[in-house]
């Protein structure tokens, strides 16, 4: 089915089906007479290759930082559609919607085709030429005073060794590393307490999995991989349970064999109060030190109850069923991090896995990578943080970007957009034309991740170590789009001339570099039959044994719960910017698939939505679609009201990604962003964006509009056997055809 | 014209109840079991589908009119009754997916005035896009509502240039006034079974799938061949002892019976949705489990 | 001597009370003939008024049509599962008004009911035009219009049939089967009246008539196969008539759509089309003795027969329809009472209970004498019978797609918009200004049918026997 990998250099004409008047003939529209259509064929193609059968190529997804690896029907020299790479240890022959959609990124009407040069304050296409003029003196050694940033989402593999490189050889002063969703909170927990930044969890080895509104399923760090796991999860020899602890229904939530919903931050608190119960029992002696013990003590049901806001007789059950089903884990997502306490928040959760003895079962240090310069890094909020600190001093001579979109994404607190502006000189990478490309003096056109090379590793790896391969799919639809790598190639040779000569191109060097890692893969291999074999296969693979974690270290003051805040009359309700599977961050937004994918809890689609509990609407006197404006203390929002029984009656929650300025046809002017009214409201320990402290006002404007969704007016079966359900004791899943998980 | 071809064929145009082991001798019988324990509701299978099958993107205004062309669609349910009862979904979100069901008897066959659905010798409900006239009587009949009728010319503007080079040249872009749905993608079996032909065999068990089936996470979505009684699908059918000719299984008197004994356990979760219409539907859903420990 | 003087007073004053005025019975037959021509000739200015009234809607709905052929259906906000909107409503509405004529013209002519004479040519004119416009929306409510001959089993390079087992094809053949015969019976029975216009027009005119009269002279011969002919095609009508919309019904019936998949949908179905033509001709009656001065020909007498008659009819649609509902919630099907329960309470209520007051309540007025001989009062009430007949076609239609088997696609009432609006009242122009034009150029009382309905009243009066060739 996977057919070898194509060089660039033995690329063929692009085939262009001219319209889709080819396809339009069975329905009698067009006809081929009619000279409507250009369909050519190729010149020379590979020999393996039949007009009309499609070839499938391995390549990897980057639409998230999971590193799927995914394969795409190839025919006539274009790319079709997207599937998983069954080689892949990450998707497994699996895709999510966000993968299906990068076809709808490479092909949007919208690419940004050819370097654009601000002059006169307006943005005009330009060449190559100027375009390496601006970036080269951009990037050139201090002569004049002032830190040349670059700053990219987070990345992995060869690209991020070429972004060090750049700082190594002087042409930036800083790499930061932004990313919107970031999760800074919980690897500077977990490094603290447990010495790695990012513990392998393993979903499919836990009898229960207790989640503190980590999104596994959804919008989480791979949800694809997790998926997989969460297959074998409910099917192994006693069908696992999840339980999810969060102050808004997330996906994962809505698979939940129990879904409990919690006063915001407030995570913290409800672990201990669960710590507390764990440590009753004998197994648990010694696992924490008394002087944790002496912080956990005073949570007893009804303290906790009274804080969180849940049923005291939850804590207990609990508590028995992690016990009975051991081994279990304990994941904790983004909602809790997102706290001005959110460290102590994780680290009262961390604090659990240890309790139930988790770790070396399902909690592990991840397998050595046999190149631990290709590791991912994270993006953090702090990095944005401080960058803008240093713009608004004046500090920055420079700034490129890539990977990134920081003016939609930073509040409006910041001031990002005008700190940008004092900025001397901005540049960014893109493939369509969005809200920071439209701040900056220089925009490059980018390959797409298709058209493109490249490496990749992901986070959280439990089935050994993959490196994947990304390589393009096709020849290139414009032809003044260049590769990131490339240019980041020129930069470098701009600074350190002898440095990277044998490389004319990005594909060079990575074909270079991947040939170099041969002896950790396949040692008797040629050099030549490796590359072709990892290119056919989409994937550098090695068994690897996950390592233990070291015993925790956690002080009292890292678990301590702060008092929770009073109400605030002026903003009553919290926030709750939710991160939907569909938008994540906003990147996707310019994608008409994933606009018309409905939101999986909501089924609202195309627009932005504000979620009330039902009885906080009725109490509002509220209905659906009532245009409300959401007011904090740093910004207002107008959005519809949705009644969505899956969330805290006093939270009202607005999904992030929505209301770009521009961004496309697809992305501008739908919804609004959410992200802008955020308040200035900072984790203590590491400084990160509180991302669920925000508090607003609801204020209604006496609009009514229908909202957009899928859904009928009736969100019930109605007595009619759609989704029926069992319980567990029901059933004995031993006695069904053994499931095909693929 | 010829009356031969329609008195011969008029007992397979005259639909009526399928037969037991109807397919017993058919080389191919296409169905599925979706399994409601796994499906999350990510909605990755939509996506696959839009990207298979040509799907027009309506946009947001169409949307709201109702004129949305999922062929698949995620349903997301708080409850299973008349009203809801609990203060907070406790217990999750009810997921499920959706699409043609390939009823064995299905009401929009039988009523097309100019036969631009029927069922194939494989046991599917084909749609004949250059037949249809549109007069959407199919979708007024089908208990499910899985048909989508084209609005609009949706080549004109569904696809801004170069978005058409995405276009699966494998499947048909529907002009306005004929009606769609789920085909189990038609293209990818036949293409299966031309190349199986080539080599003098049947298509295997797991060599053809559908996009859903292709893209699904979790594997929630099994798809094959209920002819070959060794594939998944036919034995995990076996196993729930769901039959396809029947309207009412024995499995479920069995468990009213069992019910009233006060027995709940043991239960098999397979069923059909709305069998009691005797559909016949080719698709067999598990039921979700929940855990009643916590 | 028995009765004392007051008595016979009484009782000569009651037998000398003046009768509503009918028609004269000592008219001349050139009397007859004049009124008629001459409505052919110079009409009221409402007839104006109305002519080109209808026409402006015409024009108005084929506007919306050629929008919507170019756009799509999707410009008439059809959704799914709202696949069929007022398009089938107002279909199932004119193929309904269209048993008036057959039931005047055929009928009541089997049963030699004599007061039909003057006014079943308009009323079978009405069932021809109605067949039209039906058929008109059967175009405009195809996805793919130009392509609707597929239903027709003709022949083709695919040897493909029609799928005989829809409805939808046998709606093809009966209305097909219909439309033709009406269009001969129609015809038919104007030849010799065609005769007498051709007698009486000169130049082109004279010519037209003659062509269609074929050569019509009456004699006894030709007077006697016209007879058998007549009645011939009218035997064959009345079970035509009653199949087209006992198969339209089936339609819904043969369906197994909630609200739809009842037996008696058939009957219902029949005697509604009855009511609703039976109204209509009241509405046109009362136009067109006013705007064609036929007041001597169409008289009270004869509208009050007619309200009669449909005050009868109103009655027999009102049991079927409240045996429709007794069966549904005495039944066992879920579904269709959770639909009859929404028709009565949901986002249509409103239809649901006006309909229901407007064909069961309002018909009594038919009931009381001083109502049903006011011209003014009748014409409206005509005009409330057939709105409430409109409403039930479109809650028979609509409310099963908005709340039908599967509660995710339920919808949250759905309305028709403009286009579709525009369509139907293009249809009310098209139909109506088909009418005016008929009666423009054809004569729109038969002469002969009233030549002979007086002669026969004045039979006994004057002591004739019949001639022995006349009968």
């Amino acid at each position: 089915m996977s057919g070898s990998g194509i060089s660039r250099r033995d690329f063929m004409q692009i085939v262009g089906l001219g319209g889709a008047s080819a396809a339009l003939a069975g329905c009698g529209n067009t006809s081929i007479e009619s000279g409507a259509e250009l369909v050519e064929s190729y010149v020379q193609p590979e020999n393996f290759v039949v007009p009309g059968v499609g070839v499938y190529y391995a390549s990897t997804c980057t639409q998230c930082p999971s590193a799927c690896g995914i394969m795409g029907r190839v025919r006539e020299g274009r790319i079709l559609k997207l599937e998983g790479n069954p080689n892949s240890a990450i998707s497994g022959g699996k895709i999510c919607g966000l993968g299906q959609a990068a076809v709808q990124r490479h092909y949007s009407p919208d690419r940004l085709t050819v370097p654009m040069i601000r002059k006169s304050g307006e943005l005009k296409q330009s060449s190559w030429e100027e375009a390496m003029t601006l970036l080269t003196n951009a990037v050139a050694p201090a002569d004049k005073a002032g830190r040349r940033v670059i700053l990219t989402g987070p990345a992995s593999g060869h690209e991020q060794v070429l972004l060090r490189a750049l700082v190594e050889a002087g042409a930036a002063t800083d790499h930061v590393v932004f990313d919107a969703l970031s999760t800074a909170v919980a690897a500077s927990v977990n490094r603290r307490m447990f010495g790695v930044d990012d513990p392998v969890t393993m979903i499919d080895r836990a009898g229960v999995v207790l989640s503190f509104g980590d999104d596994f399923l959804g919008a989480g760090e791979s949800p694809v991989a997790a998926a997989r796991q969460y297959a074998r999860f409910r099917r192994g020899a006693r069908r696992g349970v999840l339980v999810q602890v969060e102050p808004r229904m997330t996906l994962t939530g809505a698979n939940a064999d129990r879904w409990i919903v919690i006063v915001p931050g407030t995570e913290g608190v409800f672990a201990l109060g669960l710590a507390r119960e764990l440590l009753q029992r004998k197994e648990a002696a010694g696992s924490v030190s008394p002087a944790l013990a002496a912080v956990i003590e005073p949570y007893t049901q009804a303290e906790v109850s009274r804080i969180t806001g849940v049923r005291g007789d939850h804590i207990p059950r609990i508590a028995s069923l992690l016990w009975e089903h051991s081994p279990t884990l304990v994941l904790a997502g983004r909602y809790p991090q997102g706290h001005a306490h959110g460290s102590q928040n994780m680290a009262a959760i961390g604090m659990l896995n240890v309790i139930l003895q988790n770790h070396g079962k399902t909690v592990m240090r991840a397998a050595e990578l046999p190149f631990p310069q290709l590791a991912p890094t994270a993006g953090s909020f702090k990095a944005l943080r401080d960058l803008n600190e240093a713009m608004a001093a004046g500090q920055c001579r420079s700034i490129l970007m890539h990977g990134s979109n920081p003016v939609y994404s930073a509040p409006a607190f910041m001031g990002f957009a005008d700190n940008l502006q004092k900025v001397p000189f901005k540049a960014a990478w893109v493939t369509e034309l969005d809200e920071t490309a439209m701040q900056c003096d220089l925009v490059l056109p980018l390959l797409s991740s298709l058209e493109d090379f490249g490496t990749h590793v992901a986070s959280n790896q439990s089935d050994g170590t993959e490196i994947s391969i990304q390589q393009p799919l096709m020849e290139k639809l414009y032809p003044q789009t260049r590769a990131f790598g490339d240019v980041v190639l020129d930069l470098l040779r701009k600074v350190k001339p002898d440095s990277y000569k044998s490389f004319p191109d990005y594909y060079a060097y990575l074909k270079s570099a991947v040939i170099n890692a041969k002896p950790a893969y396949d040692p008797a291999a040629g050099d030549e039959e490796f590359w072709e074999n990892a290119l056919s296969a989409g994937v550098l693979h090695r068994e690897a044994s996950l390592q233990p974690l070291p015993g925790m270290q956690a002080s009292p003051e890292m678990i301590h719960q702060p008092e929770p805040a009073g109400d605030d009359l002026q903003y009553p309700f919290r926030l709750i910017p939710a991160v939907t599977p569909n938008m994540r961050d906003g990147r996707p937004a310019s994608l008409p698939w994933l606009q018309e994918s409905p939101d999986p809890l909501t089924t609202v689609v195309w627009d932005s939505w504000a979620e009330l509990h039902p009885s906080t609407a009725r109490a509002m006197q509220i209905r659906e679609g009532d245009v409300l404006i959401l007011a904090s203390a740093h910004g207002s929002v107008r959005a519809k009201a949705y009644l969505f029984p899956g969330i805290h009656p006093g939270a009202v929650g607005v999904p992030i990604g929505q209301g770009h300025e521009s961004y496309g046809r697809f992305a501008s002017n739908v919804g609004v962003n959410v992200l802008k009214i955020l308040d200035p409201i900072f984790d203590r320990d590491t400084g990160e964006l509180a991302l669920y402290s925000t508090r607003v006002s609801i204020a209604k404007t006496g609009q009514n509009e229908r909202i957009t969704k899928d859904e009928g007016p009736t969100t019930l079966q109605q007595d009619r056997k759609l989704v029926a359900t069992l319980a567990a004791d029901q059933v004995d899943l031993t006695k069904e055809t053994p499931f095909v998980i693929r | 014209m010829s009356l031969d071809n329609l008195t011969s064929n008029w007992s397979k145009l005259r639909v009526k109840r399928p037969q037991p082991d109807q397919y017993k001798d058919a080389p191919y019988k296409w169905g599925m079991v979706i399994d409601l324990d796994a499906c999350t509701g990510c909605n990755a299978c939509t996506a696959a589908c839009y990207a298979e099958n040509n799907l027009p993107v309506v946009g947001k205004h169409r949307f709201l009119k109702g004129q949305a062309m999922h062929w698949l669609r995620i349903e997301r349910y708080w409850g299973e009754g008349t009203e809801s009862t609990q203060e907070f979904p406790e217990r999750g979100a009810q997921f499920l997916p959706m699409m043609c069901q390939q009823c064995e008897a299905a009401p929009c066959e039988i009523v097309c005035p100019v036969g631009a659905t029927h069922h194939t010798p494989d046991g599917l409900n084909s749609q004949v896009y250059n037949r249809c006239i549109g007069s959407r009587y199919c979708s007024a009949n089908c208990p499910y509502k899985v048909r989508y009728f084209n609005w609009f010319n949706y080549p004109e503007s569904a696809w801004p240039s170069p978005l058409e080079q995405q276009l699966n040249p494998d499947v048909t872009v529907r002009s306005k006034g004929v009606m769609e749905k789920c085909t189990f993608c038609v293209q990818r079996l036949t293409e299966a079974k031309d190349r199986a032909r080539t080599e003098k065999r049947t298509v295997r068990d797991g060599e053809v799938l559908t996009a859903c089936a292709q893209a699904c996470p979790t594997s929630a979505i099994h798809f094959g061949n209920m002819a070959d009684s060794s594939s998944a699908v036919a034995r995990m059918w076996k196993a729930q002892q769901v039959e396809l000719s029947a309207d009412r299984q024995a499995k479920d008197d069995q468990r009213e019976i069992d019910e009233q004994q006060g027995k709940t356990d043991g239960v098999l979760r397979g069923y059909r949705v709305l069998e009691q219409l005797r559909t016949y539907p080719s698709v067999v859903y598990l039921e979700r489990i929940r855990s009643s420990e916590v | 001597m028995s009765d004392t003087f007051e008595e016979k007073e009484v009782a000569v004053e009651l037998r000398f009370q003046p009768k509503p005025k009918d028609i004269d019975e000592d008219i001349a037959w050139a009397q007859i003939n004049g009124d008629v021509l001459r409505s052919l000739e110079r009409p009221r200015p409402l007839y104006w008024v109305i002519f080109f009234g209808s026409l402006a809607l015409f024009l108005w709905g084929v506007y919306c049509e050629i929008y919507q052929y170019n756009t799509g259906l999707g410009v008439a906000d059809l959704e799914n599962p709202q696949v069929w909107g007022l398009y089938i409503a107002t279909f199932i509405f004119w193929i309904g008004m269209s048993h008036s004529g057959t039931l005047l013209s055929a009928i009541l002519h089997i049963m030699h009911a004599d007061w039909r004479k003057p006014i079943y040519r308009f009323a079978e004119a009405m069932t021809t035009f109605s067949l039209m416009t039906a058929g008109l929306f059967v175009l405009v409510h195809l996805g793919r219009v130009w392509q609707f001959y597929y239903v027709v089993a003709y022949p083709n390079e695919r040897w493909t049939w029609p799928n005989f087992s829809s409805p939808l094809v046998w709606d093809a053949t009966a209305i097909g089967s219909y439309l033709t015969t009406s269009v001969i019976f129609l015809y038919f029975g104007m030849i010799p009246d065609l005769a007498i216009c051709r007698d009486n027009a000169t130049g082109f005119r004279r010519t037209f008539y003659r062509a269609l009269s074929i050569g019509w002279r009456g004699t006894d011969r030709q007077w006697s196969n016209f007879r058998v002919t007549y009645l011939t095609i009218a035997c064959l009508l009345i079970p035509l008539a009653v199949s087209v919309h006992s198969i339209v019904a089936t339609d819904f019936a043969v369906s197994q759509q909630p609200g739809w998949h009842t037996t008696s949908f058939p009957p219902y179905f029949v005697a509604g089309a009855l009511y609703s033509g039976c109204a209509a001709i009241i509405t046109l009656f009362i136009i067109l003795r006013y705007t064609f001065r036929f007041e001597q020909y169409m008289t009270i007498p004869i509208l009050e027969k007619l309200c009669k008659l449909t005050f009868a009819i109103s009655m027999v649609w009102t049991y079927l329809n409240f045996i429709e509902y007794a069966a549904v919630w005495y039944g066992t099907d879920e579904f269709a009472k959770q639909s009859l329960i929404y028709r009565a309470t949901g986002d249509y209520a409103w239809w649901w209970w006006s309909m229901n007051i407007l064909g069961s309540v309002v018909p009594f007025s038919l009931t009381l004498k001083r109502l049903r001989t006011n011209i003014p009062v009748m014409l409206v009430v005509s005009i409330l019978l057939n709105l409430g007949m409109w409403i039930e076609r479109f809650m028979i239609v609509t409310p099963t797609f908005a709340h039908g088997y599967y509660p995710w696609t339920w919808t949250q009432g759905w309305w028709p918009d403009w286009v579709q609006v525009g369509i139907v009242l293009g249809s009310f122009g098209w139909f109506n200004m088909l009418f005016m034009l008929f009666c423009k150029i054809f004569p729109s009382v038969s002469m002969y049918e009233v030549k002979e309905m007086v002669y026969h009243r004045r039979l006994p009066r004057k002591n004739l026997k019949p001639l022995p060739a006349e009968g």
